[in-house]
């Protein structure tokens, strides 16, 4: 496609290919452009929540057949660190927010602050989480056959429980890396000014992303820590 | 529908925009809803914890999508997506669900817990006593 081409089905005879560098020539104008932009990453995050749903239902259906040890078992969690995980990625979700809602306003700097807090949340987040795993190795509360958790010997299901909870947490702690990476890349052209108040899909999408981590931290802190 | 959604996806119509005020209203509210989870979750409440704590996870989850993900005032289309896969997550529990709740006894796995038992004849091993031979 040439941009004359472009031009008779833009607005006015305006030609916003020549005016705009981030308008891909297969796309009439930037704003259905950034429609398709979103509408993928929706699709995406649409596969994303089904993935952690299968996980999801997992829990239930051995919480269902052992209920009381998973009560138990969620017990045995340290509630603290589970409580300050929970703030620190819900406010890391309203920072990135934030730094999405600066870049917009065209104040790159400030986006920039609030992207490298995001991620330095990130890597407090994965750092509690590791304590934690650390915390469960050494007592042996850990899936399948290499479950030597003296407090919970002999409950049905307890190795289930375990087994459930590094599944979950640990593909949750992967989406963590891969959002920091993400991240940081958005933060790079925060600070180069490659987004501005005319173009910042790149931040707004990977905040959707950020945003899906935390969501998923919602469901799996009620469900592994409290009951 | 196309003139709106033509306006939410243009960068210079700014009829859609919101102030930072937004942003900082649902913040507290997660917070104040993970103190509220954390408080009752902890407390006994029979057979009241489970819905009370997915209630709440629901209430912030929506919070986060409709605001911090902008699936308010987002293209009609992206909502019909996020709809569509929470859907299909409902048909993987009611068929999962469906298949475990009408099972014969004998076809569960063994060491369960009594409750899943219609007759509650089958020994199960005493669920909160580790110790039990």
């Amino acid at each position: 496609m040439s941009s004359s081409d472009a031009a008779v089905h833009g607005h006015g005879g305006h030609d916003e290919h020549a005016s705009n560098p981030h308008l891909a020539h297969h796309f009439d104008s930037i704003a259905t452009q950034n429609h398709a932009s979103r509408l993928g990453m929706w699709l995406f995050l649409g596969t994303e929540v089904l993935l952690f749903a299968g996980l999801f239902l997992g829990y239930a259906v051995y919480r269902h057949f052992y209920h009381d040890t998973f009560r138990f078992a969620s017990h045995t969690l340290n509630l603290t660190l589970g409580t300050i995980n929970t703030i620190v990625l819900i406010s890391s979700s309203f920072t990135v927010a934030m730094a999405y809602n600066m870049v917009k306003k065209g104040n790159n700097k400030a986006a920039a602050g609030l992207l490298v807090f995001t991620i330095l949340c990130a890597l407090a987040f994965l750092c509690i989480k590791a304590f934690e795993y650390q915390h469960k190795f050494v007592e042996g509360a850990l899936p399948g056959k290499w479950f030597t958790f003296e407090e919970m010997k002999g409950m049905p299901g307890a190795n289930m429980f375990f087994t459930v909870y590094f599944l979950t947490t640990g593909l949750h702690a992967f989406h963590v890396i891969v959002g920091m990476a993400i991240l940081m890349w958005v933060l790079k052209k925060v600070i180069k000014g490659q987004v501005d108040p005319t173009y910042y899909i790149p931040v707004e999408l990977g905040g959707l992303y950020w945003h899906l981590v935390d969501l998923v931290w919602i469901f799996l802190f009620p469900l592994l820590y409290l009951i | 529908m196309a003139e709106k959604n033509k306006q939410a996806a243009d960068p210079s119509a700014h009829e859609h925009e919101h102030g930072a005020g937004r942003y900082v209203l649902i913040w507290a509210a997660l917070l104040v809803f993970t103190l509220t989870t954390v408080i009752t979750g902890r407390m006994d409440l029979g057979g009241a914890n489970l819905p009370l704590a997915l209630i709440i996870a629901t209430v912030k989850a929506t919070l986060v999508v409709l605001f911090f993900m902008h699936l308010w005032d987002s293209e009609g289309i992206n909502r019909l997506v996020f709809c569509v896969a929470l859907l299909f997550v409902l048909v993987l529990i009611a068929g999962v669900f469906g298949d475990l709740l009408t099972r014969m006894p004998d076809a569960l796995p063994t060491g369960r817990h009594a409750h899943t038992l219609e007759g509650g004849d089958m020994p199960t091993t005493p669920a909160l006593n580790p110790h039990a031979e």
